[in-house]
């Protein structure tokens, strides 16, 4: 069984066996998608950038110590593409972040009908769009339940407690914006 | 309980990260006190947003792209292990020569060191030696030279005398000599330069006050005023005096000699 967690496997990819690469996607590749969505990137941007995180991970397969969770050191990647994409983005003056009309769109087309739903998810997705990226990427790591706050200190660099304080700071100005959003 | 421990707390509760007693505890904390009720309220609200935000299915595409690009990574990695084994092979069969070559270059270089004349106190002897040499043939030069017929040689004797370090009283003497006795007002005044160049010997500042009675070019007469000042060599002031009382003795050098006189007292 333990020849089949994320650690080990990645472990193999390590020392040459690089197909258990792909077992690793298939276990992880929604959960990176819904990360790169949920960051404002449109569906298309988000395949994309699961692709560069993969690739990433071969390139720099030898850096992994097997240390600490696998997932910890997967997000780390994410979050690095994730930057690299739109300081590439910002370079080339060609916004490719989903503008908050666009956010509704896609989230438009997998919501249910359920009105009052829709709307709060719109808005939501708006709020989110307009918290700063470091928040925004806090909340969205989150809400994923393989990750604990020690992972995510982990991933973000600092204390334990201080996570949990940043995420109390991001949920308290996700809220403000989100009535602001909702009054106006 | 401050705030930042109950902002602590209520992250703990809220992601279920929570023993069971802490979480009556906490349970507690809130029942008993409305502020954080509503606080953590508005924590549970928003934090049940966005665990509720979901994302589409990604689409095909992505897992074409990964398998394609995963596919080539293997290919080139087999690739890429083909000619390592082939580089490998062909270090394997370089090596002892590679190793030998290495060996015989070291044995060349140590044998090179003990066999080569490395005793290096010799050369710097020589060195001190021939320096010595160079002096005393530069001095007898000097002689010669200041001996010549031309002033242009005498000249280039007074010259060849300054680019010597520790001249003996054998040159002295003789830039003394030329000092007071030469023809040539020029290499007269290239030989008190020359002298300036030894004025802690006190042979050269007896010669230098003895030669002023003996110098009768105006130019000359100054320039040995001015060095005298500039020494205040009061044994000059007898001199000068005797100097002063020719009759022949331009004005000019009268004053300058007068006011020489009274700058040494």
């Amino acid at each position: 069984m333990n020849d089949l967690s994320d650690n080990a496997l990645m472990l193999k990819v390590k020392s040459g066996d690089l197909d258990k690469l792909g077992l690793l996607y298939e276990r992880h590749k929604k959960r990176l998608f819904g990360f790169f969505y949920n960051m404002g990137n449109n569906p298309s941007v988000s395949e994309d950038l699961v692709q560069n995180v993969f690739v990433r991970m071969l390139k720099y397969k030898s850096s992994y110590t097997g240390e600490g969770l696998f997932v910890a050191w997967m997000f780390r990647m994410a979050r690095n593409v994730n930057h690299d994409h739109h300081n590439k983005v910002a370079k080339e003056k060609i916004s490719l972040n989903v503008s908050s009309g666009e956010l509704g769109n896609a989230a438009e087309d997998d919501l249910n009908d359920d009105i009052e739903k829709e709307g709060n998810s719109v808005l939501l997705r708006k709020a989110l769009a307009k918290l700063p990226d470091e928040k925004r990427e806090l909340l969205i790591m989150s809400k994923y339940k393989g990750l604990k706050f020690k992972e995510l200190a982990d991933i973000i660099g600092c204390t334990e407690g201080a996570a949990k304080v940043r995420v109390h700071r991001a949920l308290k100005d996700l809220r403000s914006i989100f009535l602001e959003l909702e009054i106006s | 309980m401050d705030k930042e421990t109950f902002k602590i707390l209520a992250m703990d509760y809220l992601s279920g990260d929570m023993s069971e007693q802490d979480k009556v505890h906490f349970e507690e904390l809130l029942s008993k006190n409305v502020s954080y009720q509503k606080e953590y309220q508005e924590l549970l609200d928003t934090w049940s947003k966005v665990e509720g935000l979901d994302a589409p299915e990604p689409s095909s595409r992505m897992d074409e792209n990964f398998f394609g690009m995963l596919t080539e990574a293997m290919d080139a990695k087999s690739r890429k292990s083909f000619w390592h084994m082939l580089q490998e092979t062909v270090f394997s069969i370089l090596k002892p020569r590679l190793a030998y070559g290495v060996v015989l270059i070291g044995i060349g270089l140590g044998v090179g060191y003990f066999l080569s004349p490395s005793n290096s106190s010799i050369p710097s002897q020589e060195v001190v030696e021939t320096d010595n040499e160079t002096e005393e043939i530069r001095q007898r030069l000097v002689l010669t030279l200041l001996e010549q017929p031309s002033a242009n040689q005498r000249l280039q004797g007074v010259s060849e005398a300054n680019k010597i370090t520790s001249v003996d009283s054998i040159v002295v003497k003789a830039l003394l000599q030329t000092l007071n006795s030469d023809p040539n007002v020029n290499v007269r005044l290239a030989a008190i330069e020359s002298l300036t160049n030894y004025l802690d010997d006190p042979l050269v500042r007896q010669g230098l006050v003895q030669s002023i009675v003996h110098q009768e070019s105006p130019i000359l007469q100054v320039t040995l005023a001015n060095l005298m000042v500039a020494l205040q060599e009061k044994a000059s002031i007898e001199p000068f005096r005797e100097l002063l009382k020719e009759k022949e003795l331009d004005t000019t050098v009268k004053k300058k000699i007068e006011n020489s006189i009274e700058s040494i007292i």
